[in-house]
């Protein structure tokens, strides 16, 4: 191996880099005062929910639900969230539950993203290690405030609202799970700190736990703030399918197709829409278009097309 | 889809639209549609491709390369070589390196340069510096 001569400098700071990108129990830094932050923020409207025993995923998930406007209670959600053998809730179930709520889960890593939600009146679920690290102690809370003058964030946790907490103790108990962080959002409101794939990746995850509705909408939010990404107008096209609206879905997959003149696969689901639709040659004409166009799933376009030929009066 | 024409009959529409009722297919499987979880997939690692492609040809990163005895093509076929899985998680470590403009910026953008020289390295196999980056033989 041949060694490359660096300064120290740099090997100082390529050892950092690599630390944090390994994502390491490594204490991030809090913002002080100066930052791009209002100093202090505290949302009003998040419900307070005190946790019974082992239940402060449900209680976190009933506070953040009802604040973005669907009420709900620790009761009805705690089956669905609640894992008695393990005495709480994974952090899949909380995603899962998010979702089938009709709510967007979009998680979020570190203290800036986490403030940077709160300064825009998201709440934020975060999980916390209260034990030690060979007997853990998992603990969801809501985020419902901060303050960088005092340092301190504000919490819904456990049987207690509003608590105020430094930072520097909040990020001991906070680091042990990789500063995991949940935004429990309506779609059509984006997480401040959204990027075009998190976000597209979030509300596919609503498609895939069958909100067609809440999909549509999250797919237009999407699109909304970027107007040229494929896979939002896919999805969009394709909720609108599997909620049974043809008309609706043609028009998405149009609207893809003249926009990604080269994309096979809007062609493909246009043709599919059309030809359900009675558009026979119209349908024929797309589904050419697609094997013509080739790529990776040009199998999946010949397909169509065999299907759409064999249909043909 | 062909429009029927003005004046058409009120008959042949009746005709047009049964025949069309008749052959409509009910709903086949959804095996033919493309999901959006494969175009997502699919858009993202063009993407990282395309961002990947775009540091190389960067003039910074090419200088840094060279310095080293690297030849920018090389490292560029071998970027191109690697899967989309690979590219994938490449791009987003790079995207995690703080290259932000503060106090900092100056020696940031170094550090980030040469952070990008040392990933190329390790991918042609002369440093074993990121544990992250397989190693091809």
């Amino acid at each position: 191996m041949r060694r490359i001569g660096l300064g120290m400098l740099a090997q100082v700071l390529i050892a950092n880099l690599m630390l944090a990108g390994c994502g390491g129990t490594l204490s991030k830094q809090w913002p002080g005062p100066t930052e791009h932050l209002p100093i202090r923020h505290e949302l009003e409207s998040v419900p307070f929910y005190p946790q019974e025993a082992y239940q402060c995923g449900p209680a976190s998930l009933a506070m953040t639900i009802t604040w973005s406007g669907i009420p709900v209670n620790p009761e009805t959600i705690t089956q669905e969230v609640f894992t008695p053998s393990r005495k709480g809730s994974l952090q899949s179930a909380m995603i899962g539950a998010t979702r089938r709520h009709g709510r967007v889960a979009y998680t979020i890593r570190g203290p800036d993203a986490m403030l940077a939600e709160v300064a825009v009146g998201h709440p934020v679920i975060i999980l916390q290690n209260l034990g030690l690290s060979w007997y853990p102690v998992w603990h969801y809370a809501v985020v419902v405030g901060y303050d960088l003058h005092q340092g301190t964030v504000i919490l819904h946790s456990g049987l207690k609202s509003r608590k105020s907490i430094r930072f520097s103790i909040f990020d001991r108990t906070w680091a042990r799970s990789d500063y995991w962080g949940l935004l429990v959002l309506p779609p059509s409101h984006l997480p401040a700190t959204a990027t075009m794939h998190e976000y597209i990746s979030a509300v596919l995850g609503l498609e895939k736990a069958r909100q067609w509705r809440t999909a549509i909408e999250g797919y237009n939010t999407a699109l909304g703030r970027w107007p040229d990404s494929l896979s939002a107008r896919m999805g969009l096209g394709n909720s609108y399918y599997a909620l049974g609206d043809l008309e609706s879905a043609e028009a998405a997959f149009r609207k893809a197709t003249r926009r990604f003149p080269t994309e096979g696969s809007a062609f493909n689901n246009l043709a599919q829409v059309l030809w359900e639709r009675g558009s026979q040659h119209e349908a024929l004409e797309a589904a050419r278009r697609a094997v013509y166009l080739d790529g990776p799933l040009v199998e999946v376009y010949r397909r169509t097309l065999e299907e759409i030929q064999a249909g043909k009066p | 889809m062909k429009m029927i024409r003005q004046g058409a009959k009120p008959i042949s529409v009746l005709l047009t639209i049964s025949v069309l009722l008749i052959s409509m297919p009910h709903k086949s499987a959804l095996a033919v549609m493309v999901g959006t979880e494969t175009v997502l997939d699919v858009t993202r690692s063009q993407e990282a491709r395309d961002y990947l492609n775009q540091i190389l040809a960067r003039e910074d990163v090419q200088t840094a390369l060279v310095a080293e005895g690297i030849d920018p093509v090389e490292a560029k076929a071998r970027v191109d070589s690697l899967s989309d899985a690979e590219v994938v998680s490449l791009a987003d470590r790079i995207e995690q390196v703080p290259a932000g403009a503060d106090a900092l910026g100056i020696i940031l953008g170094t550090a980030l340069i040469v952070f990008l020289v040392l990933l190329i390295t390790d991918i042609l196999g002369l440093t074993d510096i990121f544990p992250f980056v397989k190693k091809h033989s």
